[in-house]
């Protein structure tokens, strides 16, 4: 009996429900719709079902997210405590012990700086520490152009190029850069540092390939950083390395989308004083589809026979590089830097060079220096060939040296000195840093200021060794140079003789 | 014991991957400006656009001589498949330069709402496919050849959809080198 109360039961049910659902409105569309579609095909009737089950089941489906919200949820009192439990750090950490010396061993110049200078300590030093190698800082010619820039232009330029920033002097300086490096274009940066950095990213995206020296200065490591493009590394100035890393590139993107590809190096590397073989690296470029961005900060009015750069160094034109950065910072003594191409490299920079469009422009009259320390290198080229034989002067004594070896190139007048491996082994040397700083401290001493190579080793990627950086001038005569010279290597000596040997 | 050469292919012929999660510089990046791109289908116009998009087809294949109601339909159906397949499934990225092409490798399916599943826009646009597929094999009055396109065009809009082949890909390798630039 109790079977049959349940069939009345469910009977019932089905009665009440189906006469409720022709009230509901639109039901009768409904019915006639499953109706015409069940057609005798209840195999199709029941995927249509099916389809319409999970929409609905989707559609109920709450919310979620696939990212891992790896937070803990704290209670309004544990938030209270927390904050309560905070004491701030102190904006500006007290120095340590090895900052504090570092800040008293900054030798400060009195007065404006120059081959000669004089010191608070109310020593004169000749200056072997400073960019200045064409000793065109203080020139009377340019600095009668930056007053006359001053006068007409004021001192800054108030605004981002692209925003009524671009003086009459800058497109100047720009025609005048274009000019003195035979390219067809170029573009001036307001900070040397920047320049690098938004010429690599102006170009290179994520998914593109950068192939990069691995002794680049820090500038150029940021560059590619922010440019968030895949970067490989080769060794050091080693051809056979970077054709490897080419090689191997070729391979693992072998079949997947192209997209750009570069080489960037520098010309003359800030942190050794060496040259890229640009002949090679050329070559290696057209071969494998690359194109170059150069870095020529530390090259340009250094190297070749008129300071044109590492092209004229190695007697290439300028245009087959695609991109030449360089700085107007160095021996041009004035600031700021430049990107140099072709037009359409250019062009797109002006809207796509992070420093270009939302920096404040270079002051006038530091373009107007430029361009006179470019019209000066270009009217007395006999500078360079004085640079170079006050190089090969300095080198000469140098090189003589039995604890300390130069890694720079034999022309190049950014000289690096590091200690030889086998003093490192023979003698108890615990800080090179401490070591390089008292031999920089005696030169200073016996009048030649020079310096340690100061990098920030946390923010580079690779270890940078620890070097003294000397920079020849043409301020200086050769005699003075030599003389220089002799100092810095009994200084070397003197130092040398107080450190004990390791025992056996 | 299987060489070198075996398990690469063996690792290469499966056709299904996953894509490898978001770096942390893709992350910020991904994070540093609102996706332009993907936000857009939130709003009312966007929703809207649909049933506009497949009003028009409709009444334009109908406006075609010769073709029938049936067809129709299923022309209507295909096209806003293959219309939607296109652009929420097959291209990937931003077209405009906002996030240094932190997206780059997602299409824009899994760029609505930030990869979050079943929120009211993926219900729509999953929903809409479902429905003008219903529509559609009601109106061409069940003919099985009919049904079939519609079905399986139902199927390749809804199944990218699911939240199973969220970062999913298929890749056939024979394919792959085939279109490579230096083959």
């Amino acid at each position: 009996m109790a079977f049959h109360d349940t069939l009345v039961y469910i009977n019932s049910t089905v009665e009440s429900i189906s006469a409720q659902f022709i009230r509901i409105p639109g039901s009768a569309i409904v019915l006639r719709y499953v109706r015409s579609s069940y057609q005798n095909d209840p195999m199709r009737s029941f995927l249509e079902l099916c389809l319409f089950l999970f929409a609905v089941r989707y559609f109920l489906a709450s919310k979620y997210s696939f990212a891992k919200k790896d937070f803990i949820k704290l209670s309004t009192k544990e938030v209270d405590d927390l904050v309560h439990e905070w004491t701030p750090e102190p904006l500006v950490a007290p120095l340590d012990e090895t900052d504090q010396t570092e800040v008293e061993k900054i030798p400060v110049i009195i007065g404006i700086s120059g081959p000669k200078v004089k010191l608070s300590t109310g020593k004169s030093v000749m200056n072997l520490a400073s960019f200045n190698m064409l000793n065109l800082l203080g020139n009377e010619q340019i600095r009668e152009r930056a007053i006359k820039t001053v006068r007409e232009y004021g001192v800054g330029a108030c605004g981002p190029s692209g925003f009524y920033g671009t003086q009459e002097v800058h497109i100047q300086t720009e025609k005048d850069i274009s000019n003195f490096l035979r390219v067809p274009a170029s573009i001036i940066y307001a900070q040397a540092f920047n320049t690098i950095t938004s010429t690599i990213p102006a170009f290179a995206k994520r998914g593109d390939i950068i192939v990069a020296d691995s002794a680049i200065a820090l500038a150029i490591q940021k560059g590619i950083l922010i440019s968030r493009s895949t970067i490989r590394w080769f060794q050091h100035n080693d051809m056979d390395d970077l054709e490897r890393v080419l090689q191997q590139v070729h391979k693992d993107f072998k079949g997947q989308p192209l997209t750009r590809r570069f080489i960037v190096t520098e010309g003359l590397f800030e942190n050794c004083g060496d040259i890229a073989d640009l002949p090679k690296i050329l070559e290696l470029k057209y071969k494998y589809k690359y194109r170059l961005i150069l870095d020529e900060s530390c090259s340009i009015g250094v190297l070749g026979k008129t300071g044109r750069g590492l092209t004229e160094y190695y007697n290439i034109p300028a245009t087959e590089i695609d991109m030449i950065v360089g700085s107007l910072a160095t021996t041009m003594c004035a600031g700021g830097g430049f990107c140099a191409g072709s037009e359409y490299v250019v062009s797109h920079q002006r809207i796509s060079g992070n420093g270009y469009v939302f920096s404040a422009a270079l002051p006038g009259y530091l373009a107007a220096t430029a361009s006179e320390s470019m019209s000066i290198m270009q009217s007395s080229p006999e500078i360079f060939t004085q640079l170079l034989s006050n190089t090969r002067a300095f080198r000469a004594i140098i090189d003589k040296m039995t604890y300390m070896y130069s890694p720079s190139d034999p022309d190049s007048p950014l000289i690096h000195l590091q200690l030889n491996p086998e003093v490192l082994e023979s003698r108890k040397i615990d800080d090179e840093d401490k070591f390089l700083q008292d031999v920089v401290d005696e030169c200073i001493a016996n009048g030649v200021l020079i310096s340690r190579n100061k990098v920030v080793q946390s923010q580079e990627v690779f270890p940078v060794e620890s070097t003294l950086k000397i920079m020849i001038t043409t301020g200086l005569t050769k005699r003075e140079t030599e003389k220089a010279a002799a100092v810095v290597k009994a200084a070397v000596s003197k130092v040398m003789s107080k450190v004990p040997k390791v025992k056996h | 014991m299987i060489t070198s050469k075996e398990e690469r292919r063996r690792r290469s012929s499966s056709i299904i991957s996953h894509l490898q999660p978001e770096t942390i510089e893709e992350q910020s990046d991904q994070a540093a400006l609102p996706n332009l791109n993907a936000n857009w289908v939130n709003n009312k116009g966007a929703w809207v656009i649909h049933f506009v998009l497949i009003a028009c087809l409709k009444i334009f294949y109908d406006l075609l001589p010769g073709v029938s109601q049936e067809l129709s339909w299923t022309l209507t159906n295909i096209s806003y498949v293959v219309g939607s397949y296109i652009m929420f499934h097959y291209v990937t990225g931003i077209p405009f330069e906002f996030n240094a092409g932190a997206y780059d490798n997602l299409n824009m399916w899994e760029q609505i709402d930030n990869g979050d599943q079943y929120t009211p826009t993926k219900k729509f646009l999953l929903g809409v496919p479902i429905g003008l597929f219903l529509i559609s094999t009601h109106y061409t009055h069940y003919d099985l050849g009919m049904f079939v396109l519609n079905c399986l065009a139902c199927l390749v809009v809804v199944i990218p959809k699911l939240p199973s082949s969220h970062r999913l890909r298929l890749s056939v390798p024979e394919l792959m080198t085939s279109s490579s630039w230096d083959s």
